[in-house]
């Protein structure tokens, strides 16, 4: 029977299995990144128990560039091939970016209050410029929806990519003016981190590139069972 | 788009190019001249916004002429691709053998000859509006980054304003997806200017914002390059 | 200065939430799909009680 073998292709194009084991792979890394950061990692020396925000804070921020840059390789491949599969995953990547970095100005914006006592500081570069990044991706939806069919998948493929180059620009900019303005202000550990804090800081990336890529996962299992379901009562409405 | 009529190819053609000629040498005045006004009249917007009639804003002097420029230049960006709102005027350009890079090319040097002549007004008049010391001796250097960074608002503005061309509320959309993207030239521009005039008058702070202006544009020569003929692939 | 415990789990605690919501929303998401499939086997049933009624042929 015919039915047996669209079942098997649907659920071949569909794949969910992916989805399973990376939110598996997630829930895992996260609960051990948590337990690592909250009970095990040492506390700092200058900044105290504030210092446990930088674990996620800088985590996330740094995941969430590969996020963009997946949503723009992702829209170069678009453009190459037209085929949708593409635009699903750049459209997919930016608002799983968006979510980060809208995680990382506020965890970052916390985290001047706990040490700064204001909740904004424009001499913090992370700051600024993922206030910057969210203003640029933000624009990518405002575009998606004012434009229909073939030209919202090209007109976003090509934003993904204009907007990948705006973000390293502006990353510059702002570190540039910064360092004319003031020399150094803030490091937040960084190279100087003692190995015991390294380790859980890496644990801690791998769990948000491993949430990444489970968002990402659902999300798109969602979107094609989507469109399975819209080409299906098409075709039954044809019928 | 329901003005295309069923009239043979050629003469729809020869119709657009010449009726975008037209409106093309009509607008090159009404654009500039609309985009000066609107500068000399934010210009003096700033005064009232950052304090009371005397107040000496020689320090902010970078930063007013460039949140200016930046408004100016979505404004003018705005206008670079009016003719080819018209769907017939575009499909005219696109099914003439002019290859696309050279669409592209002529937005941006249109867009460039814009913003130089709108600079060409506003630097003197930043000049006599807010800095109280030397000015006109840096005057040189404050068109040398004008200039670099009049080419990264023009590839940068030709590829968003294409990209906003047939949005719904075009209008709104293009200073939404432009003006993210014009943050570090304003960045540059005012810390530039900010160096030579009513700064700490160091060169190598000068010369690092010009580089990166440079690379901007680069960057985005690149970008439009690689993108221009999706923008237009109908 | 270790005073900042409330700045730490309201960090946290947001990272949480908006993950949450997150996938709250894609689980909405997958709700909706859920009531099309149901309308379109509603649709089915429909479409086979209609054909069985007047010829009785079933294949």
């Amino acid at each position: 029977m015919p039915s047996s073998t669209t079942d098997h292709a649907s659920r071949r194009v569909i794949g969910a299995r992916a989805a399973l084991i990376w939110g598996v792979i997630a829930a895992v890394l996260v609960t051990v990144a948590s337990v690592g950061v909250f009970l095990v990692a040492p506390e700092d020396a200058d900044q105290g128990v504030i210092q446990r925000i930088f674990y996620f804070h800088v985590a996330i921020a740094l995941v969430s560039l590969v996020i963009f840059a997946v949503a723009c390789v992702a829209g170069i491949l678009y453009l190459r091939t037209r085929n949708v599969r593409w635009d699903d995953v750049s459209v997919t990547a930016i608002r799983i970016g968006m979510l980060f970095s809208v995680l990382v100005i506020i965890t970052g914006s916390i985290w001047a209050k706990a040490s700064w006592g204001t909740w904004w500081v424009w001499a913090d570069p992370r700051l600024v410029t993922y206030l910057i990044v969210v203003l640029i991706y933000a624009a990518y939806f405002v575009l998606r929806s004012s434009v229909d069919d073939d030209r919202r998948l090209r007109y976003s493929a090509i934003y993904a990519i204009a907007g990948f180059v705006s973000v390293p620009l502006s990353f510059y900019s702002v570190r540039i003016a910064q360092s004319f303005v003031h020399p150094v202000v803030f490091t937040s550990g960084g190279a100087n981190m003692p190995g015991s804090m390294l380790i859980w800081f890496l644990i801690s990336l791998a769990a948000m590139l491993a949430l990444f890529i489970a968002l990402l996962e659902v999300e798109l299992v969602g979107r094609r069972t989507e469109r399975a379901l819209r080409a299906l009562s098409l075709r039954l409405e044809s019928s | 788009m329901s003005m295309a009529v069923n009239r043979p190819r050629w003469t729809r053609q020869l119709a657009g190019l010449i009726r975008k000629d037209l409106r093309l040498e009509l607008r090159t005045k009404e654009t500039v001249m609309a985009m000066v006004l609107f500068s000399i009249v934010t210009l003096t917007i700033m005064q009232f916004g950052f304090g009371t009639r005397d107040d000496d804003l020689t320090r902010f002097t970078g930063g007013l002429m460039w949140v200016t420029l930046a408004f100016t230049a979505v404004l003018g960006v705005g206008r670079s691709y009016v003719a080819e709102r018209e769907q017939r005027v575009l499909d005219g350009i696109l099914a003439s053998p002019v290859p696309r890079v050279v669409l592209l090319a002529a937005k941006a040097i249109a867009i460039v000859i814009y913003m130089a002549i709108t600079e060409l007004v506003v630097i003197p008049v930043v000049g006599i509006f807010f800095v109280k010391g030397p000015y006109w001796d840096s005057i040189g250097w404050i068109a040398l980054v004008a200039l670099i960074a009049n080419v990264c608002i023009a590839l940068s503005g030709t590829l968003f304003s294409g990209l906003a061309l047939f949005t719904r509320a075009r209008d709104l959309i293009l200073p939404v997806l432009f003006l993210p993207a014009l943050v570090p030239v304003v960045i540059a521009g005012a810390g530039a200017t900010h160096a030579v005039v009513g700064g700490p008058h160091d060169m190598s702070e000068y010369r690092g914002y010009c580089l990166f202006l440079v690379g901007y544009a680069i960057l985005f020569l690149l970008v439009c390059i690689a993108t221009y003929d999706a923008v237009f692939d109908d | 200065m270790s005073g900042g415990n409330q700045y730490v789990v309201a960090a946290y605690a947001v990272i949480w939430f908006l993950v949450l919501a997150y996938v709250v929303m894609l689980g909405a998401r997958t709700a909706r799909v859920g009531r099309q499939v149901e309308a379109i086997s509603r649709m089915l049933d429909r479409r086979a009680a209609e054909s069985d009624t007047p010829e009785g042929d079933d294949g």
